[in-house]
């Protein structure tokens, strides 16, 4: 961990003209900006000179602007083959994609500092693996901590049955990973109890998106910039995939496009966008539906809908009752349509339902949403009022979590219909995805086992899983806890640690020996008691659920320390290359799986290294947005590992999915779903396919389905939740200058010193009236945080609602309270608070709601509610050198 | 066939063109008025310590030189004014401005004046012309909006910096202010001090 102290070096290295370059992509957010490693001996006391001639970047220092500058915390010191290396690590300067002009966020900008370096705040990374004994984590050697969790796996799954056994991991760290952990868990063990990181239950993020038939990431990035009118719901690209923004969407808005954001808050891209002719839509937490579907309703009322595009690609009622190709009993559509409460006959059908909902109004929609009536009817002229020549505008649309996780179920499939009405999500500029959180690194190494879930209602189909109830219920024996918090990154955290506690250190059988079998009899004894064990595996020490609750520790290998496949948010596939040493004896996770998988008994885990799972996984990509399949193919006709084949793709990589022509050349995928595409007259030749994705939508008839979205699914549940009395709502999120829970930015003093605790930002008329000033330490509070005891009750569509879980007994409530820095801001709107959504000791989560969307499966993360309250002043508030009060929304 | 598809950025400029079309405007008002020259000297330090490659070299040590900025009765209220230092190279445009609020690493009475190098630490933006009265700050950024807290040792408020914004330290001499360092590493240089 690091302190806020940090003191800036006055010079850097730089690499000599002979320095290693290798080619990798940023371990963070979703768009994987394309770098280059520079590695160079510490023996020897060389580096690299002012002159172009005198350093590996061929570039004379002072160097132009864009140029290759090396700032100080883009430099670090690891170890290679056991030899000291300098390390300085850049955003390719001559990436042709992605990160084009060399541009990088400061997350990825100083990536460096990720590196394992033992005389730095990443000293603390695990090294060795640990058993808990006597409360305190021991290291052991791998042979022993594997062993224990092979018996202990082997015998909950003997004595409780495979649902004993939970996975809990990221759906994201590299492919070889995910590939082996599904595999692993799905296939092998075959247990229910499996879920991702960001939800309680294996299910889909946005369901509208899969009903209406679009791929999440279809779009490329060329698409958002090139659209003339783009919606951006729930997010800032700016704050979030920060050059998505600075060198696709800002090059957009420069040429004339109208950006269009709707969230809470104001950043600089929001800001950014106003100033060049865009809109704020200033939309109150959860009530996002009703201003999609009243710019749906202006642009119906006047005739603007893209009446082409939806006679040739909108489902009509035959269409449409085709259903996914699944067989109609059990898809998640059939599933949720046997209310009919989704489904139409088509477009017309659709616009008569829209019309006839009064809640859709403009007036009403402005009034609930607190948006201004003015710029919702502004907003559907930009996106769809044909010009005076009778042209549209090109309009595209992009959603992530600030709208998806509000009402899942109801703004995604509200949106969906907005897009097709107005042509988005099948032509270049016309494109409707996911701006994206992750990367996309997952790869299934088995299915899902449906029919072993347990979460089964009477005429219904069953439900995954929800881990979390089940967890919560201690049906769960042993949890396995890859790369996750899972506590504060779930909803009622707070409530969640405590039942952890209860379920591991709170129970009576303690490790108190060294011993193998008497560890094995004390584990034993514990889940026979009604409690849990815990295995976590991960690369630094979790609080809690490394520090405090888990019994075994696997120490994980990352970025860097081994050669790995990931594809971005527009399904480009990179090699993410090995440059130095794993600290101690930290194993990457797909060996470490391998080597329990092989003591529990399974088969199908021989491999020797990361190249030979990614050879097998590359099949299981066929007909999947990532489909490379054909690269693997061309490596073997090259004689090459696909590895291999991929690292002389470099920085490039290729968009998926992959077609080989006769040559043995490869073509990538620019857009899914892109009507405008032509394929080779001849078809797919030898093992190449040509998915339907390609030319139409997900749909049996490769047309979009276009449906309701009632408001009353939700209503309910917005209405119980929305602030009553003092209370404001709390939303939350990223900031730019943080990834994710933070794990490598608080081991880093400039990130620290900017970032030293959690914050919330709140708008200056409710900071005047509570009498709060920016650098208050303050206090958030909920005293009605609700949780569903067990899976959602009922049998009538009726009690699938907050009223009817409430009816039914199946709701309690706890309270949670959470501390923050106060930021007194005009850049968040009147009545709405906004917090860092995953600090591990302030978790914004813990004041939301544990109630998962009916429809979905899905938790509403981002309806959040609390009291604020002035606890004392921050160390902050007086003194200059951490942190900072100014607004966030400057851009000129 | 390519393997992948040569997207053309909007602007259709390489990274070199692009960042011609960015380089830094003139600066309008310069006063230079040198006081003390960079002197350089050479000692000997012990690389690696403790190993068998210890050894030692010698180090060039250089120091900033003392210059003089401006007068602190001349600065106006939230007006910057414009100087250079710590040499006349590249990237050696600087700011100061009395803001009329204590800022970290501030002299004067009110502690409220501070100077700032113009090169932004993210790519070499220039902020030239930037400051805002009303929130203390610096840019936007034209390339890609970074700003900085100038009551806050040029902390970044929000964007893609890789650090803050290098700070002048400044030293002040009855109504003479001076500056004699720099806290923190100049875009594009590899030492400060080697314009
Ligand atoms: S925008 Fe995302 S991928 Fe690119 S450097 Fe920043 S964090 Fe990394
Ligand atoms: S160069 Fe200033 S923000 Fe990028």
């Amino acid at each position: 961990m690091s302190t806020p102290y940090y003191i800036p070096d006055q010079n850097v290295p730089l690499p000599p003209a002979d320095a290693d370059v290798i080619t990798t992509a940023c371990d963070y957010c979703i768009v994987a900006c394309g770098y280059k490693v520079y590695r160079w001996p510490v023996k020897g006391n060389k580096v690299g000179g002012e002159k172009a001639d005198q350093n590996a970047f061929g570039e004379d220092f002072p160097v132009a602007p864009l140029g290759s500058w090396v700032a100080p915390n883009q430099h670090n010191i690891v170890l290679h083959d056991g030899e000291p290396h300098h390390v300085v690590i850049l955003p390719d300067k001559d990436a042709h994609f992605v990160n084009t002009e060399g541009d990088s966020s400061l997350r990825g900008g100083c990536i460096a500092q990720k590196c394992y370096n033992p005389e730095r705040p990443t000293r603390d990374r695990l090294t060795a693996p640990m058993i808990r004994i006597y409360g305190m984590l021991q290291p052991v050697t791998w042979d022993f901590a594997l062993d224990i969790a092979a018996e202990m796996g082997k015998y909950v799954i003997d004595k409780y049955g495979t649902n004993a056994y939970g996975v809990k991991t990221y759906s994201y760290q590299f492919m070889e990973n995910t590939y082996a952990i599904t595999k692993y868990a799905l296939r092998s063990i075959n247990t229910a109890n499996f879920t991702f990181h960001d939800t309680p239950s294996d299910v889909s993020s946005t369901p509208g998106f899969r009903d209406a038939g679009f791929d999440n990431f279809g779009p490329a990035y060329e698409d958002w910039m090139n659209a003339e009118t783009l919606l951006i719901c729930g997010t800032d690209p700016y704050e979030t995939k920060t050059i998505l923004f600075t060198q696709w969407i800002m090059k957009g808005i420069q040429n004339g496009q109208k950006a269009i954001f709707m969230l809470p808050r104001k950043t600089a891209g929001v800001a950014y966008a106003e100033q060049n002719g865009g809109l704020w839509l200033d939309v109150t937490p959860g009530t996002d539906l009703l201003v999609v579907n009243a710019i749906a309703r202006i642009i119906v009322e006047n005739g603007w809908q893209d009446k082409e595009w939806i006679k040739n690609w909108v489902n009509d009622k035959w269409g449409s009752s085709s259903g996914f190709g699944q067989g109609t009993r059990n898809t998640p559509w059939q599933w949720r349509t046997t209310w009919g409460k989704f489904q139409t006959k088509g477009f017309d059908d659709w616009a008569k339902w829209l019309l006839a909902q009064d809640e859709f109004t403009l007036e009403n929609a402005a009034k609930v949403s607190g948006v201004d009536a003015a710029k919702i009817r502004l907003a559907a002229e930009m996106m769809a009022k044909p010009r005076d020549d009778g042209s549209r505008p090109k309009t595209s649309v992009m959603i992530e979590k600030g709208f998806y996780w509000s009402n899942n179920t109801g703004n995604t499939q509200a949106i969906s219909a907005l897009g097709i009405i107005v042509g988005a999500g099948g032509r270049p500029g016309q494109v409707i995805g996911r701006a994206g959180g992750h990367q996309r690194g997952g790869v299934r190494g088995g299915g899902y086992p449906r029919n072993k879930s347990p979460m089964k209602l009477p005429g219904r189909r069953r439900r995954a899983l929800d881990t979390d109830t089940w967890t919560m219920a201690g049906h769960t024996r042993m949890a396995h806890v890859i790369g996750t918090t899972w506590i504060q990154s779930m909803l009622g955290s707070q409530q969640m640690s405590a039942r952890f506690h209860e379920l591991t250190r709170g129970n009576p059988h303690q490790i108190q020996s060294i011993n193998r079998e008497k560890i094995i009899e004390t584990l034993k004894a514990r889940v026979d008691s009604g409690g849990m064990v815990v295995v976590n595996q991960d690369i630094y020490l979790v609080d809690p659920i490394g520090n405090q609750f888990a019994d075994i520790i696997f120490p994980a290998a990352t970025w860097g320390e081994e050669d790995f496949l990931r594809a971005n948010g527009e399904r480009r596939i990179r090699l993410y290359q090995k440059f130095y040493d794993a600290p101690g004896v930290a194993k990457p996770d797909w060996w470490i799986i391998a080597n329990l998988a092989k003591k529990m008994g399974f088969s199908g885990f021989d491999w020797e290294n990361s190249n030979d799972v990614a050879e097998e996984l590359a099949k299981f990509t066929r007909g999947s947005r990532k489909d490379f399949n054909m690269v693997k193919v061309a490596a073997r006709r090259e004689g090459k590992t696909l590895h291999q084949k991929f690292r002389e793709m470099g920085t490039n990589g290729i968009q998926g999915p992959v077609y080989m022509h006769k040559d043995g050349s490869l073509e990538g995928t620019i857009r899914l779903h892109d009507t405008t595409r032509k394929l080779l007259p001849d078809g797919p030749t030898a093992v190449n396919m040509y998915n339907k994705k390609l030319t139409h939508f997900n749909s049996q008839t490769g047309k979009c389905n276009i449906q309701k979205s009632p408001w009353s699914l939700f209503s309910d549940y917005w209405e119980w939740m929305k602030p009553k009395g003092d209370e404001l709502w709390c939303t939350s999120g990223r900031a730019n200058e943080r990834w994710q829970s933070g794990f490598d930015d608080t081991r880093r003093p400039y990130i620290v010193q900017r970032w030293p605790d959690n914050w919330v930002e709140i708008n200056t008329e409710d900071a005047k009236k509570r009498g709060i000033e920016s650098g208050d330490m303050v206090l958030l509070s909920n005293d009605r945080v609700p949780s569903l005891k067990d899976t959602t009750l009922g049998v009538e569509s009726s009690d699938f609602s907050f009223t009817g879980q409430l009816a039914k007994g199946n709701v309690e409530f706890s309270e949670a309270a959470v501390t923050a820095v106060a930021m007194v801001t005009r850049a968040v709107k009147p009545g709405v608070m906004y917090m860092d959504f995953l600090h591990s000791s302030q978790p914004a989560n813990a004041l939301a709601g544990r109630v998962v969307d009916w429809i979905s499966g899905n938790y509403n993360y981002k309806m959040g509610i609390a009291k604020i309250t002035k606890i004392g002043e921050s160390p902050y508030k007086n003194t200059f050198r951490s942190m900072s009060f100014a607004p966030r929304d400057i851009v000129i | 066939m390519n393997m992948s598809q040569d997207v053309k950025t909007q602007s259709g400029m390489t990274r070199k063109q692009a960042a011609k079309a960015v380089g830094h405007k003139c600066l309008v008002s310069r006063r230079n008025f040198l006081i003390g020259a960079g002197v350089t000297t050479t000692i000997m330090i012990t690389l690696n310590p403790g190993t068998p490659q210890a050894r030692e070299v010698p180090a060039q040590i250089s120091e900033y030189p003392r210059k003089f900025v401006a007068k602190l009765s001349d600065l106006k209220l939230n007006e910057p004014f414009d100087f250079n230092y710590p040499d006349e190279g590249e990237y050696s445009e600087n700011m100061i401005v009395r803001m009329g609020v204590t800022a970290g690493g501030g002299i004067g009475p009110d502690q409220d004046v501070v100077a700032f190098n113009y090169a932004c630490t993210h790519q070499g933006g220039s902020l030239y012309d930037s400051y805002k009265a009303d929130t203390k700050s610096l840019g936007a950024c034209p390339l890609h909006l970074s700003t900085y807290d100038l009551t806050r040792h040029g902390i970044l408020i929000s964007g893609q910096a890789y650090q803050s914004l290098p700070q002048i330290l400044l030293e002040l001499e009855g109504d003479d202010i001076y500056a004699t360092g720099i806290f923190g590493l100049i875009f594009g240089r590899k030492e400060n001090l080697h314009g």
